[in-house]
């Protein structure tokens, strides 16, 4: 009987916790929304965007889609694959992101050295 | 008392599996996964362009209304809030609930691709921004597009599920069904919340 009434009390506190949150994530929307007008630098904008939606994100996981009442190996699962999609992002942008100025210049010196080289040999 | 001897049903532990958890929820779980690295790719894509832009690229806040867009992304967390509430019903049995808020979510789902399809047809034919008009097309319709299609995939799964419980063959031992499906689409939601921060929200700082 205790247990039926602690369970019932449990999806209670669930059906609330659920309701809260969602008007959580609505209040950061919003924020995000008036962030992006403040005159402020572009790191602390960025930052504080970065931050607010990695939270809103890691809400719904764990929250909405049950990790936290769910087997470690869930999240295990996922976070592997978001580790594997996460990397990717940031290794293809480290990849690209190289100065293009920088890289010709690179490439220029590389040329003139060779040709220096096979001049002397010649 | 015991929740076997309560006849209660725990959705959070299978013991007929190896580990310990439903094998749809693990199969869903595994296809979240990948489809992490899936969309890690397209955003990946769309940023790369951003970051270096050529020229005759679109510029995007001249042709984004990010109060449509803003809307849009409200409307999801809250199909997200009434997709978790649908979940909790079916576990507890209540069938007449649960069909009220998956409705609700298809509803909000169907709402999103409506402000979608006028986004979409608002850029083509307003602001000349097609699939091939530029890269920033290319790389903005292909991944949102994407993320489109799952929802649509979702609002038809979703839509499925609430009138198969009408044939009154889904019970609260089927609650795993309704559970993967709500996995689904809260996964489209955070998607979202990346997609919404790095493609939308970035562009206006």
């Amino acid at each position: 009987m205790d247990t039926v009434q602690s369970d019932s009390t449990h999806e209670k506190s669930k059906f609330h916790t659920f309701v809260q949150l969602a008007m959580y994530l609505a209040i950061i929307t919003g924020l995000e929304i008036v962030i992006i007008f403040l005159p402020f630098s572009y790191s602390v904008l960025f930052t504080t965007l970065a931050v607010l939606s990695a939270v809103k994100f890691l809400a719904v996981i764990f929250w909405f889609m049950h990790l936290i009442y769910d087997r470690a190996l869930c999240t295990i699962i996922f976070f592997i694959g978001l580790a594997l999609g996460g990397g990717t992002l940031a290794a293809l942008l480290a990849l690209f992101s190289t100065d293009r100025s920088e890289a010709s210049e690179a490439t220029e010196t590389a040329l003139k050295r060779i040709v220096v080289e096979s001049t002397n040999r010649i | 008392m015991s929740h076997a001897a309560a006849g209660a049903i725990d959705p959070h532990h299978e013991a007929t599996t190896a580990t310990g958890i439903p094998n749809k929820k693990l199969l869903m779980w595994l296809f979240l996964a990948s489809d992490c690295m899936f969309f890690g790719s397209l955003i990946a894509t769309h940023l790369i362009y951003r970051l270096n832009p050529i020229e005759g690229n679109a510029s995007p806040t001249r042709i984004f209304d990010i109060e449509l867009t803003s809307g849009s992304t409200f409307i999801l967390l809250m199909s997200s809030l009434m997709m978790a509430l649908a979940v909790e019903a079916i576990q507890k049995g209540n069938l007449k609930m649960m069909r009220v808020y998956l409705f609700t979510t298809v509803f909000f789902g169907l709402l999103f691709l409506g402000g979608q399809v006028y986004e979409f047809n608002h850029f083509v034919h307003e602001k000349g921004l097609t699939l091939s008009s530029s890269l920033f097309g290319s790389t903005f319709f292909v991944l949102t597009g994407t993320h489109g299609c799952h929802v649509a995939i979702g609002v038809l799964w979703l839509l499925s599920l609430t009138l198969y419980s009408y044939t009154g063959k889904l019970t609260r031992a089927d609650a795993i069904d309704v559970e993967a499906a709500g996995l689904y689409w809260h996964f489209v939601d955070i998607v979202w919340i990346i997609i919404f921060t790095a493609v939308y929200l970035i562009e206006y700082i």
